[in-house]
């Protein structure tokens, strides 16, 4: 059971509701609110409903309510209904059941708005039944929103959240003092340490690692500056936010001594990870190598990546890389030596001698930077074109044998449908 | 050295350093890491790449395509390894990441420098392959300490060997052609590859052959059809 609905025709409404019984009432339930119409919610998810019923009827009599009844049901609606509605004292509405057990009651027990209200009595509905028979169609286009959710509620469709979630607080740490204004950014550095150790202990104590923090200094000329710091990935280390806040002090310039200095977390996440892979000979120096592609991140950005292949017919088009996020699942099969093609990351202009072979020219040696290389052999050409709703290309690519050996990439032609001749890649 | 002069010396060791053991066999030298290419490994000194070492490669000549079956040999194996991409060079088609294999692609020679310094230490990585940044003078020094407090082994893709303790050179010496109906070269299929192997008395070399990959770029409906759409005429 999940909720328990506790009314009394007699208890005062509004702000003179006994706030003491709702004091008492939080002794046997984990969370109590107090709704429209002075009706009592106790949250009895995970907890016997039928027990808690009890309990906070057992309280309500002690303040003088001996005529309290309660209403025990999965969903409010039932809840409510069986607690305002019933002559017993107790109503525990079946698993399941709540749809059928408010069908019977009049429509008054959802309190609907008066024009919507007379709307239903023009149509011969009365009850709660009736009206969730309906389709959800003809509510919508004949009543609108406010029709749509009585219907729900009709229906025992009530998702309403009767329990307000409490605010997390989240780690801080400040300082203050009034009789200096600091300058020195060695001792300020020193304050902030401190801080960061008080907010650091207490993020790994609730289990927790800060993703964004934020520094407010309190300047002489009573201002307040704040920078926010972001570590690329959740951390609860003390050396690594240091580490950080350095990185940011070298950066900013505050126009006054500092008189206070606060370190808050902005945002946290659990301590969730990745699972390890015990049979993995690395598992032990895992947190060793996330740390230091944390801070290889942290300092040079996401250096750290993977590919993200397109079709694109250009292969320098091909590309987005993309930062390295999870650990990548790990083959076991040992792949061959292959050569593979390496690209430039921008084609060359290279000077380039042909010859004709049968209705095509082939390339037979290219000048690259004060160097000849002869060509010995040469496939292609491999043509591409495109781009014509963009930029267009067109390419006539040849795979060439230098002498020495090495394979090279050359393209005839451009973006600008030129006849260059580029050094796009080699094989390597 | 005579037989009794070694077992003088041996004695006299003996008396000095009571505590010392004698090494033998492979315990002389460090844990090796295998490329996984047999025929390699075998031409290696103590089969694979020094631990803890810097190792330098001379570019191009294949040196990617087995260097980079290495990272992959030692992912399989369950260990790490991590390529620096300074120059970036490594084309994203041909880069499977289903190998749980690091790609590093720094911004300058610095970064590149720096990311590898960074991930040696780190003691994670059996293998870090450093390639379009060679490291000069102290960047060396600071690399080759990284690697030996990191046990990790350090190739170089570059021809600076001072310091270096294992000097390899690849030669790509010919290639396997289908060729095309009128006799044309139309695809490379397979290339031999000459690797010499060198440090301190130590000399091999060893041939293999290994496949070449084919990127298609041909769109036209027919291969022997020259495909002419946008080029200008």
């Amino acid at each position: 059971m999940s909720y328990v609905c506790l009314w009394s025709p007699s208890w005062p409404t509004g702000a003179d509701f006994p706030a003491d019984l709702v004091a008492s009432l939080l002794t046997h339930a984990p969370r109590v609110a107090v709704g429209e119409r002075s009706l009592v919610w106790g949250d009895a998810r995970g907890l016997h409903g039928g027990q808690l019923a009890e309990h906070m009827l057992r309280v309500a009599g002690d303040y003088g309510y001996e005529d309290a009844h309660a209403g025990v049901a999965m969903t409010p609606v039932a809840a409510e209904v069986a607690a305002t509605q019933s002559t017993t004292q107790l109503v525990i509405v079946k698993l399941g059941q709540d749809r059928q057990f408010i069908a019977p009651y009049a429509l008054r027990v959802l309190s609907p708005s008066g024009e919507i209200s007379a709307l239903l009595q023009g149509l011969g509905i009365e009850t709660c039944g009736a009206l969730a028979n309906l389709d959800a169609e003809a509510i919508e286009v004949r009543l609108g929103l406010d029709g749509v959710r009585l219907w729900q509620r009709a229906r025992a469709d009530d998702e309403r959240w009767l329990f307000k979630l409490p605010l997390r607080s989240l780690p801080s740490a400040s300082v203050e003092w009034v009789e200096y204004g600091l300058k020195d950014p060695e001792r300020l550095l020193f304050v902030i340490n401190s801080l960061a150790a008080t907010v650091c202990t207490s993020l790994i104590e609730r289990g927790e690692r800060a993703r964004e923090m934020a520094l407010v200094f309190s300047l002489g000329n009573r201002t307040q500056r704040t920078h926010v710091i972001r570590s690329s990935r959740p951390s609860a280390e003390q050396k690594r936010w240091m580490r950080l806040v350095r990185e940011a002090l070298d950066t900013i310039t505050l126009p006054d001594a500092v008189m206070g200095v606060t370190l808050r977390v902005e945002s946290v996440t659990g301590n969730g990870g990745a699972q390890g892979d015990l049979f993995d000979r690395g598992f032990a120096s895992a947190p060793a190598v996330e740390d230091a592609v944390i801070q290889l991140t942290d300092d040079q950005g996401d250096v750290v990546v993977t590919p993200e292949n397109s079709e694109h017919p250009l292969l320098e088009q091909r590309t987005k890389w993309t930062a390295r996020t999870s650990r990548a699942a790990r083959s076991t099969i040992k792949p061959q030596p292959a050569l593979t093609l390496q690209l430039l990351p921008s084609p060359k202009v290279v000077t380039v001698d042909t010859e004709s072979r049968r209705d095509h020219e082939v390339p037979v040696r290219y000048l690259d930077g004060n160097e000849w290389h002869d060509i010995v052999e040469a496939a292609g050409p491999d043509r591409v074109s495109g781009g014509q709703w963009s930029s267009s290309y067109a390419r006539e690519y040849f795979r060439c044998v230098r002498e020495d050996g090495m394979m090279v990439w050359l393209f005839r032609g451009s973006q600008q449908q030129t006849k260059d001749w580029f050094l796009h890649g080699w094989w390597d | 050295m005579s037989r009794a002069s070694i077992a003088a010396l041996r004695a006299l060791i003996e008396q000095r350093f009571p505590d010392a053991a004698p090494l033998t066999g492979g315990a002389q030298t460090t844990e090796q890491v295998a490329t996984g290419i047999g025929a390699l490994d075998r031409a290696l000194p103590n089969g694979g790449l020094p631990r803890g070492r810097l190792s330098v490669w001379a570019p191009q000549g294949g040196a990617t395509a087995i260097l980079r079956a290495s990272c992959h040999s030692v992912v399989a194996n369950g260990e790490r390894s991590a390529w620096i991409d300074s120059d970036n060079t490594v084309a994203g088609a041909f880069w499977s990441d289903d190998h749980g294999l690091y790609l590093v692609r720094p911004k300058s020679r610095i970064h590149a420098l720096r990311a590898a310094e960074e991930l040696l230490r780190s003691g994670g990585f059996s293998l870090l392959v450093l390639a379009g940044a060679e490291p000069q003078g102290t960047e060396t020094v600071r690399l080759t300490r990284a690697a030996r407090e990191g046990g990790a082994a350090l190739v170089s893709i570059g021809s600076a060997a001072s310091m270096a303790s294992l000097r390899l050179t690849s030669r790509l010496l010919c290639y396997g052609w289908r060729r095309s109906p009128f006799g044309d070269p139309a695809e490379a299929q397979n290339v031999t590859i000459r690797v010499d192997a060198r440090a301190v008395g130590w000399h091999a070399h060893v041939e293999f052959p290994i496949p070449v990959t084919q990127h298609e770029l041909r769109l036209s409906l027919e291969s022997e059809l020259a495909d002419r759409r946008g080029l200008p005429r």
